[in-house]
């Protein structure tokens, strides 16, 4: 087991709520959801500085919107 | 990089005795070493003499291309795609990358939850049966897989992981993993889709590490 530091996160409530809402969603605690969003906030940021995009595609009809990182 | 090592055991088919070996929880030069100067070498020989024996291309083991530098120096410091090794007798025995971010479950049941998938694993070329009999260690496929279901649980998946297999090791996932088929894959190069419920992760690490 990797060794951890602990931190206190100050949040709105509206992130507060936010955060309980993807806690309730996907089964997981805070920190699980937290730590899920680092490593996909990490992940997106490394692609699209190597000059990658970021897109949404609808299943159905295949259409794409890109997401623009600034 | 700071890499955690934790004690394993593979067992040696030669002597029929398990041997000490490593868990690895990064992929290193050390790795990338022993994949260029033994695994690469040993898997030309492997495919030299498949070839020789007139055995069709389709045949041949479909990892020969990947370049595990490449893919390694990749995903270097990437928090989402964790690499493993296992060494033994000094050597690297087997290699495996995770992707615990990208990837959603696709089972009845499991749909849409939060999965570790297994992105590449690969046994060293004298731990394939296919390549070289005997094989020289067994253990290390079930191993991975275990680190991949303990990451799983760890980051709170509750074992769930996925992966598409290379048809030489489809049984190995269906039947040594008990893992579920979801059959071929047509936006995956066709490649055989298995999942794993948190259910059946608890069956396989009670059953124990085999081959």
């Amino acid at each position: 087991m990797v060794a951890k530091k602990t931190m206190t996160l100050n949040l709105t409530d509206a992130e507060m709520r936010a955060l309980d809402e993807l806690c309730e969603k996907k089964d997981l605690s805070k920190t699980a959801v937290m730590r899920q969003a680092l490593r996909l906030y990490q992940l997106i940021e490394g692609r699209v500085e190597k000059g990658d995009k970021l897109f949404f595609e609808d299943e159905s009809t295949k259409e794409k919107a890109e997401v623009m990182m600034l | 990089m700071t890499i955690t090592i934790s004690p394993i055991y593979l067992l040696n088919a030669e002597t029929n005795e398990p041997e000490t070996a490593e868990l690895w929880d990064g992929i290193t030069e050390k790795q990338l070493g022993d994949w260029e100067g033994e695994w690469l070498p040993e898997l030309f020989k492997s495919v030299q003499k498949l070839h020789r024996a007139g055995i069709e291309r389709k045949h041949w083991p479909q990892s020969r291309h990947w370049n595990w530098r490449r893919k390694t120096e990749a995903l270097q410091g990437m928090l989402a795609q964790p690499g493993f090794a296992i060494v033994c007798n000094g050597i690297t025995q087997g290699m495996m990358i995770l992707d615990t971010a990208m990837k959603r479950c696709q089972l009845e049941g499991q749909k849409g939850k939060d999965i570790v998938y297994v992105d590449f694993i690969e046994n060293a070329p004298w731990n394939r049966p296919e390549l070289h009999e005997p094989a020289l260690y067994r253990g290390v496929g079930s191993i991975m897989i275990r680190a991949a279901i303990a990451l799983s649980e760890e980051l709170e998946f509750k074992g769930r992981i996925g992966l598409h297999s290379l048809p030489q090791a489809n049984s190995f996932y269906a039947n040594t993993c008990g893992m579920s088929d979801l059959g071929m894959d047509a936006d995956y190069q066709n490649l055989r889709y298995f999942e794993m419920t948190p259910e059946q992760a608890e069956a396989f690490i009670a059953k124990g590490t085999q081959a």
